[in-house]
């Protein structure tokens, strides 16, 4: 059984929608007209135990709205959600005792408390066991070096400060299920590598499940063996990190640095259909093609039979690079294995 | 056991907190005695010309207005605001993922404000009465007594109408306007700006149907002594009743809101 199980979740909200202008306004006094956004359309999605999930998408996906209704803060409009067997908003206090959960934009802590206390208020309230409070406590002081700020309230610690007290205080209870949302937003290289690392070790030490939005790829690529994509409320991806490449990726692009220039080579190289020829210099230019249409092997060999070749590479698309398409909006569902996934 | 321990850590964290916002309470305690004392002099004023004013002599209405002072300040308007500046900044979502019942959880803050802040109050009403002198202490220890577990009372009838009128910012953006609306009706039923005995008959009888009674007017009849055996006990009983009629409303709310919002969207 997975830890976590969604399915077929929906949420929608309603939307006030008010014409422009004072007519609009007073007019919107006397009648409200609503419109529905569906922030999520229909997920499905299972989770295994000790799996660290990368959730990505554009702003307004609805990636924030999945975990708020995996954390039991939002009742889904339709489908089911099911987190360790329990439901998340109908038995929130169980619920708040298996998952740790830290939203980049809000804090936990207590605003005018020494951080020292929130910990110590925390660990009443989560009912947490003074071996395991103490143990838990030494190892993230010594992970996120939390000691040079202990004593601080949170009014008066930096960004990067407070991050890791948030995310020291969301696992002080050893949740089984962690739910971290942009936990590296707004943070310098250090701080991010820092809780990545954490974050890592976390999920491999205690065999915590681990389920992560960001929009820093480094996140990604560091913590998460699966990456799940979501885009206008649907899943379009659902699949480890390599295969996202293969699945979107119809470009590959191979480099060639030859002996000579050879101007009817070029020429019938652009003239092959899926390809985009770019030349840099005479004997530098580098070949787009659709790997779908040709393999790499069938270029190589075309350019080679026609000129000696001093150098080449192929360049692999980025996982960046694709990420940033889809967000873009330029690789669709249809795409690729994308179709595939999201039966 | 060890789930009541959570709630006192918070009402702890609370007095310890109460005494970062030394500078804030400070403040509203200088307002708090600028408001006691020209109600003292409007007063004076009145009785100059009277002994007794519908049974109420000077004596009284001196001991009546410290009983209002220190009821206003056991919930200072810090601790007030603070369960609708909650709901306001959207910090209750962050409470809604921790294993806590909200409405204890933010009882217990406020009693432990109000420990910290009546403590000092007490002070201030203390050289308030001395610096006035005439107002008398309660005739007998079992007034004091009676007194002081009223008092008690008054403090979770304010506490359910404060976290009441706070649950009502789900709804609407104006905290202030529905901190200042809850702070009028307070004054005037709980009988802190004019005693009830000096309403007029049905404004009387209908502010004796309200919770506001609570707060000031039983705590200061039983200061002064003027009730005695079943009477008191009679309005502590009253008072009973609405802590828990209100403490029940409150959860009632909640619940009702927290669906709204979690159905809706924050």
């Amino acid at each position: 059984m997975s830890v976590i199980e969604v399915s077929s979740l929906s949420k929608q909200f309603k939307q006030a929608v008010k014409e422009p202008g004072l007519k609009g306004s007073i007019k919107h006094l006397f009648t409200q007209n609503y419109r529905t956004k569906n922030a999520v359309d229909g997920i499905d999605l299972q989770i295994e135990e000790g799996d660290a999930v990368a959730y990505v998408g554009p702003n307004g996906a609805g990636k924030s709205t999945t975990i708020k209704m995996l954390s039991g803060i939002l009742v889904p409009t339709s489908g089911s959600v099911k987190v360790n067997g329990i439901v998340p908003h109908q038995e929130r206090m169980r619920h708040a005792k298996q998952i740790g959960v830290v939203f980049g934009q809000r804090t936990q802590l207590w605003w005018d408390l020494p951080i020292r206390e929130s910990f110590s208020l925390l660990k009443d309230i989560y009912e947490i066991p003074e071996q395991e409070y103490k143990r838990n406590m030494d190892r993230f002081r010594e992970l996120l070096s939390l000691d040079e700020f202990m004593d601080q309230p949170a009014r008066k610690v930096s960004l990067g400060q407070r991050m890791r007290a948030d995310l020291a205080a969301a696992l002080l209870h050893s949740p089984p299920i962690i739910f971290l949302d942009e936990p590296t937003i707004g943070l310098d290289i250090n701080v991010k590598v820092r809780i990545r690392e954490f974050i890592k070790e976390v999920n491999r030490d205690q065999g915590s499940t681990v389920l992560l939005t960001t929009h820093d790829l480094e996140d990604i690529k560091d913590i998460c063996r699966r990456l799940v994509i979501i885009d206008k409320g649907r899943i379009i991806y659902d699949g480890s990190l390599d295969k996202v490449k293969d699945a979107f990726a119809k470009e590959r692009k191979i480099y060639f640095q030859v002996s000579e220039a050879a101007p009817t080579l070029l020429e019938s190289l652009s003239r092959m259909p899926g390809v985009v020829l770019e030349i840099q210099e005479d004997t530098k230019f580098s070949v787009e093609f659709n790997r779908f249409q040709h393999s790499a092997g069938q270029i190589a060999a075309f350019v080679m039979e026609r000129v000696e070749v001093v150098d080449f590479r192929i360049d692999e698309p980025s996982i960046d690079h694709i990420i940033r398409k889809l967000y873009d909006g330029e690789l669709s569902i249809e795409e690729g294995y994308g179709a595939e996934a999201a039966k | 056991m060890k789930a009541f321990k959570k709630y006192v850590s918070l009402l702890k964290m609370s007095m310890q907190v109460s005494f970062t916002y030394r500078f804030n309470f400070l403040i509203n305690a200088i307002s708090g005695v600028v408001f006691i004392t020209s109600l003292y002099y409007v007063w004076k004023a009145i009785f100059a010309q009277r002994a007794e004013l519908n049974g109420l002599t000077w004596e009284h209405m001196q001991s009546y207005l410290l009983v209002v002072f220190i009821s206003n300040m056991l919930l200072s308007w810090y601790s007030e605001t603070a369960i609708s500046r909650r709901v306001m900044d959207g910090s209750v979502s962050m409470d809604l993922l921790k294993p806590i019942d909200f409405q204890k959880a933010r009882l217990s803050e406020t009693l432990g404000t109000s420990l910290v802040e009546g403590g000092i109050c007490i002070i201030i009403a203390v050289i308030w009465a001395f610096m006035f002198t005439g107002v008398q202490v309660p005739p007998d220890a079992s007034s004091a007594a009676l007194f002081l577990l009223s008092l008690l009372l008054s403090v979770f009838i304010k506490f359910g109408i404060v976290y009441l009128s706070g649950l009502l910012c789900f709804y609407t953006t104006s905290m202030l306007g529905v901190a200042w609306a809850r702070a009028a009706i307070t004054n005037l039923f709980s009988g802190a700006l004019v005693p009830i005995a000096l309403f007029p008959d049905w404004l009387g009888t209908f502010a004796k149907l309200l919770p506001f009674q609570g707060i000031v007017a039983i705590p200061a009849s039983l200061y002064m002594g003027q009730l005695s055996g079943m009477t008191a006990l009679g309005q502590i009983g009253i008072q009973l009743f609405w802590a828990i009629v209100l403490w029940l409303a409150g959860k009632a709310l909640w619940r009702w809101s927290v669906r709204q919002v979690t159905i809706h969207g924050g």
